[in-house]
């Protein structure tokens, strides 16, 4: 882990993520309140699944943990600085040294290859930071990128673009890519949703395992029960209220 | 249909922008096409109504010598029984305030069937010009400029010296009719100084057999009245003006294909914007055909949406129009003003057959744009998803195909314009074909860039997204660039025509204005070949100048195997040979001075050559004074001062065999190096104060200065269609850069949830509407020089007959470099400024 990252500093006591009777509404619907006051507590290295009904507001949740959108009302702390006082750009600083995001439907950029794909989670951190010279740095960064894939198993695989590779690949490149510059957090919303089972078993797995080997605290939306038992906690979500269990 | 209409619709809600940039596009290209069409049909009409006025319905004319001819011959006609004759005494006046307008002396009781519909001639206060001598008839609108009444005196300076008349007005009907000023043979021959004399008499002539007649009682009228037949032409009326109807139609031509450009440019934006407005909504369509719309009906509903942007675009366009119309009849009209003597017109009056004539251009436009994607997605619909990439990838099919196609329009093009087949219609072709090849192949040459520049590129992830991304969408960024290209391809082509025609007719100034002074009459710049100043002031402007040489130059216009034809006589200076600029000599050129002072050689001037298809040894066949002499083109020279070219011959060469006319066009004195100019002006103005007729000094530099003047005029329309092409660009390129961000709104929200700042999404966007604004740039340089050549050396050339040396504008090119540029980012900053505040929730948002 890199020595500037705020986690870093941050007593390991301390929560990775904060959220504190966090509202939220959708500009476009501004009547409907979408979370009503949640409270929410990640320790580092501490696993959390989300389950609830389609709609009621887990991604939303997860984005506003990201700092993908500003909070409504209450609070959120991602590594122990309140999200609310800062703007865009300050929040993106912040999440790309502390978090790391996998999505449903993947996101892998189609124009770079799989390899650049996670090259580029490093460059938009700075990373690395104490190596001279842009080659170096790229040669660096080519390095890790696939140590990254093949710690996910696709070995070989980094100069295909995402439209050659098939769901599950994908996926772990993502993972990879998510876990690529050790964030403390790692946010995954439904990242088997798209798989079928026997894929999406082994992404599930294979989540799991680096999550562990990074050290890294996970927060996990899923709406299957199975998937959450294998976690540390499970809170629910249900009428923009978070309940444990 | 209704609920499908309405989920297609909706979509001019959600992205309004997108859609108004579809509907700019039609309104431009109606509007550019229309003003272009409305701008040449007044000038047309007012050089018609000029022309009309002056020429009335007369079939034919007789013409004479440039002094005139008796008025006994028209005596004679009459009496011969040939009735349908007019005669007319004309020339170019000025008013007390300095305005120049044209004299027309006529018979009021022979005009009837020539000019009463033009102007009212033949009317009631016609009569009057006859019963009170020393009348004019003024224009009605005069009056009202004025604030005069009838009968009152106004003095008129012209060729006859400087008379006081008395003004009739006109009541009631009739339009204006410019400059022309009517007046009765009399009192015109008085004014205009042509005692006794004619200048022409029209005829109306039905079949060649009443021709024939005509030729011979002209013949026996001749003999009668004592005027050498010789002399006397009958020409057909419309042959006159042929070659000022040229020039105009030349000029015409070039407007109608730089509106045509815009035209091209914006269905580049209509189809853009359309293609795009289709595809976005490609999942919508497949959702209808899944859900059992017909591919009809999804088709009829797609074109519905065009044809009304069309409709509505198109009336838009024509408001639009009819204001830049406005603006550009101005310019029209004074460039008519500038070459020939009136032109009445500043109004637009749109035709309402106009009108409907742009209605296809606008709904065409936007079916035509409309119908391909429509089809397409009609075809393909199928299950979402797969939507766009797959529609990529036959966009790039598509490309190779049209790369093909181009590659075809380029050699086709080069064959029209080098096998010069079809003259200046077929030049103009063959250009078109030529930019179509290049704008159809320039998306491929920009795949095959991008993918260049994304290799080297590699290690820098956020160029190498930006770069692939305006590949993987070369269908909307192709197009878009090529927009670009065309617009700055054509501005340079323009600036290098333009600017090479300058450059030329500067320094073609330079060499012709020889002389350090120049004495020539009073007289509106297009009578002044008109008017004459005594030869005898060639003594006293010599002594009092103190100059140590003298030339006289005299236009005259005479008849010659070639037709009517414009004489320059000249009595040059000793050393004139040294600085005419000769681009062709008959035999050495040592020899040129002799064989020209021997008296049977001519020079011809470049566009005459041309346009009479005469190179230097050929034979001329001209009237001059005493009969028809064949002469020898010893030599063709170049020569900007009229389109349709003009003969120079040396003024003992003219009058060997006969007496010339009277007087002489101007006089051109060279100072030795010990008289100031200044003081020689003064010493001159001083003498020439005492003089009638009325003369001006003027140093080259004025005269320079003039001309040049005139140029700007003449070409300044061309500026305003640039900057109208360019803004065309600009919104292409806008509107491109916009649906290229939508379409990638989720690889960019992507980038920022992995911590792109919204900063480096400006700097995305930046970069890409840089790199489209660079590509075109270095596309249109070369594209833009070898427009410019083509337009000098082919169309011009065409057109004009004018050679002119080829000048590379590098500050202008450097200018449309830098406006390209600025332009391209100008048109990123909006987009920009989107994508980096873009909502990135509903960007990522996954649907479970
Ligand atoms: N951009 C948006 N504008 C308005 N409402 C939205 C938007 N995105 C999501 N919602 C609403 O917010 C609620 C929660 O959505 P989401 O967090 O995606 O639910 P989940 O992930 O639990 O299925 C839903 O009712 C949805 O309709
Ligand atoms: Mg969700």
């Amino acid at each position: 882990m890199s020595s500037s990252s705020p986690a870093a500093v941050a007593p390991s006591q301390d929560p990775v993520l904060d959220v504190a009777a966090l509202t939220f509404a959708y500009p476009g619907a501004p009547e409907t309140a979408v979370l009503r006051g949640v409270n929410l507590t990640l320790a580092p290295g501490e696993r959390v699944a989300i389950v609830g009904e389609s709609g009621s507001g887990k991604s939303t949740l997860l984005h506003l943990a990201a700092g993908l959108e500003r909070p409504g009302g209450g609070e959120v702390r991602l590594a122990g600085t309140s999200l609310g006082g800062l703007d865009e750009a300050g929040r993106t600083r912040l999440r790309r040294r502390v978090a790391g995001i996998v999505f449903q439907s993947f996101h892998l950029i189609p124009t770079l290859d799989a390899r650049e794909n996670v090259m580029l989670a490093l460059e938009l951190a700075g990373l690395p930071d104490d190596v001279a010279g842009r080659r170096a740095r790229v040669a660096e960064r080519r390095r890790r990128a696939d140590a990254a894939l093949a710690a996910v198993g696709l070995e070989g695989l980094g100069g295909r673009l995402p439209e050659a590779l098939s769901g599950g690949e994908q996926q772990r490149v993502a993972i990879a890519r998510a876990l690529v510059h050790q964030p403390a957090l790692i946010l995954a919303d439904e990242p088997t949703g798209n798989l079928d089972s026997v894929t999406g078993e082994s992404v599930f797995s294979l989540l799991l395992e680096q999550v562990a080997t990074h050290d890294s605290a996970l927060l996990l939306v899923t709406h299957s029960a199975e998937l959450a038992g294998r976690l540390d906690r499970i809170h629910t979500m249900h009428d923009g209220l978070l309940r444990e269990g | 249909m209704g609920l499908i209409w309405r989920a297609w619709m909706r979509d001019w809600r959600r992205r309004p922008l997108q859609r108004v940039l579809t509907l700019l596009g039609v309104v431009i290209a109606v509007a550019v096409v229309l003003a272009v069409d409305l701008a040449n049909q007044s000038a047309q009409r007012a050089f018609d109504r000029s022309m009309e006025t002056v020429a009335g319905t007369a079939t034919h004319q007789v013409l004479g010598p440039p002094e005139g001819f008796a008025e006994a011959l028209y005596a004679e006609l009459r009496s011969a029984g040939q009735r349908e004759t007019a005669p007319v005494v004309e020339g170019a006046a000025r008013l007390e305030d300095g305005r120049s307008i044209y004299l027309l002396g006529v018979d009021p009781f022979a005009e009837g069937p020539f000019r009463g519909a033009a102007s009212d001639i033949g009317a009631a206060p016609v009569q009057r010009l006859l019963t009170e001598p020393g009348t004019v008839l003024p224009p009605r609108q005069w009056f009202a400029e004025q604030d005069a009444a009838d009968g009152d005196r106004i003095e008129l300076q012209a060729a006859g010296g400087r008379h006081a008349v008395r003004v009739l007005e006109a009541d009631g009907a009739g339009e204006d009719d410019g400059r022309v000023w009517v007046t009765d043979i009399a009192t015109a021959q008085v004014l205009l100084g042509r005692d006794g004399r004619l200048d022409r008499i029209d005829l109306r002539l039905e079949d060649a057999e009443a021709q024939r007649a005509m030729e011979r009682a002209l013949e026996q009228a001749a003999g009668t009245a004592g005027v050498n037949p010789e002399e006397l032409e009958i020409v057909e009326s419309g042959a006159r003006d042929q070659a000022s109807r040229e020039l105009a139609r030349a000029f015409r031509i070039n407007l109608t294909a730089m509106s045509l450009l815009a035209l091209l440019i914006a269905a580049f934006l209509v189809y853009n914007t359309q293609t795009f407005a289709v595809l976005r909504r490609r999942e919508l369509l497949s959702s209808l055909r899944l859900l059992g719309a017909g591919r009809g009906r999804v088709v009829a509903v797609v074109l519905l949406e065009a044809a009304l942007v069309g409709l509505i675009g198109t009336l838009l366009g024509a408001l639009a129009g009819i204001a830049l119309a406005q603006a550009l009849v101005a310019q029209v009209a004074q460039t008519v003003t500038d070459h020939f003597f009136a032109a009445a017109v500043t109004q637009v009056t749109p035709r309402p057959l106009a009108l409907l004539a742009v209605l296809p251009v606008g709904v065409g436009v936007a079916l035509l744009a409309a119908l391909a994607p429509a089809l397409e997605a009609a075809r393909h619909a199928g299950p979402s998803g797969q939507g766009a990439g797959a529609g990529e990838a036959r966009a790039r099919r598509r490309a190779n195909r049209l790369a093909v196609t181009s590659l075809g329009l380029l050699v086709a093009g080069a064959g029209v314009l080098v096998t010069g087949v079809a003259g200046l219609p077929g030049a103009f072709f063959g250009l078109f074909l030529l930019i179509a090849g290049f704008v159809l192949l320039l998306p491929r040459v920009l795949g095959w860039t991008l993918r260049g520049l994304a290799a080297l590129s590699a290690g820098r992830s956020l160029p190498r997204i930006g770069l692939r991304s305006l590949e993987r969408s070369l269908s909307r960024s192709g197009p878009a660039a090529s927009a670009l290209t065309l617009a700055l391809a054509a501005t340079i082509a323009v600036s290098v025509m333009v600017g090479s025609f300058r450059g030329s007719v500067e320094q073609w100034l330079g060499q012709a204005l020889t002389s350090d002074l120049y004495v020539t009459p009073v007289a509106p710049a297009a009578a002044r070949d008109a008017a004459r100043l005594p030869q005898d002031w060639a003594g006293p402007l010599l002594s009092e100048s103190g100059a140590d040489s003298l030339s006289t130059g005299t236009t005259v216009e005479t008849g010659s195997d070639a037709g009517r034809v414009e004489l320059f006589v000249v009595r040059p200076h000793p050393d004139w040979l040294e600085h005419l600029p000769l681009l062709e000599v008959d035999g050495p050129r040592d020899g040129l001075a002799d064989r020209m002072a021997a008296g049977d050689a001519v020079l011809v001037t470049e566009p005459f050559a041309a346009h009479h298809d005469l190179q230097a040894g050929d034979d001329l066949e001209l009237a001059v004074p005493g009969g028809r002499r064949t002469f020898t083109v010893a030599g063709v020279y170049r020569d900007y001062a009229t389109p349709q070219g003009r003969v120079m011959i040396p003024h003992g060469a003219y009058a060997r065999d006969g007496p010339a006319p009277e007087g002489v066009g101007s006089f051109g004195l060279v100072l030795p190096p010990d008289v100031d100019p200044e003081a020689a002006v003064e010493r001159l103005e001083a003498w020439l104060a005492q003089r009638d007729p009325a003369a001006i000094v003027t140093r080259p530099a004025e005269l320079e200065q003039e001309s040049m003047a005139i140029f700007d005029r003449t070409f300044a329309v061309t500026h305003l269609l640039r900057i109208i092409t360019l803004v065309v660009a600009f919104i292409a390129i806008l509107g491109a850069l916009m649906a290229l961000q939508m379409e990638r709104a989720r690889e960019f929200a992507t980038l920022r949830s992995l911590g792109l700042e919204p900063r480096g999404v400006h700097g995305l966007v930046l970069l890409q509407g840089g790199v489209l604004g660079l590509f075109a740039v270095l596309a249109a340089i070369p594209a833009g020089l070898g427009m410019g050549w083509i337009l000098i050396e082919v169309i011009n050339r065409q057109a004009f007959g004018w050679g002119m040396d080829l000048r590379w504008p590098g500050r202008e090119v450097a200018g449309t470099v830098a406006v390209g540029l600025v332009a391209a980012l100008l048109a990123s900053l909006w987009p920009a400024w989107r994508m980096a505040r873009m909502r990135l929730l509903p960007a990522l948002r996954e649907v479970t």
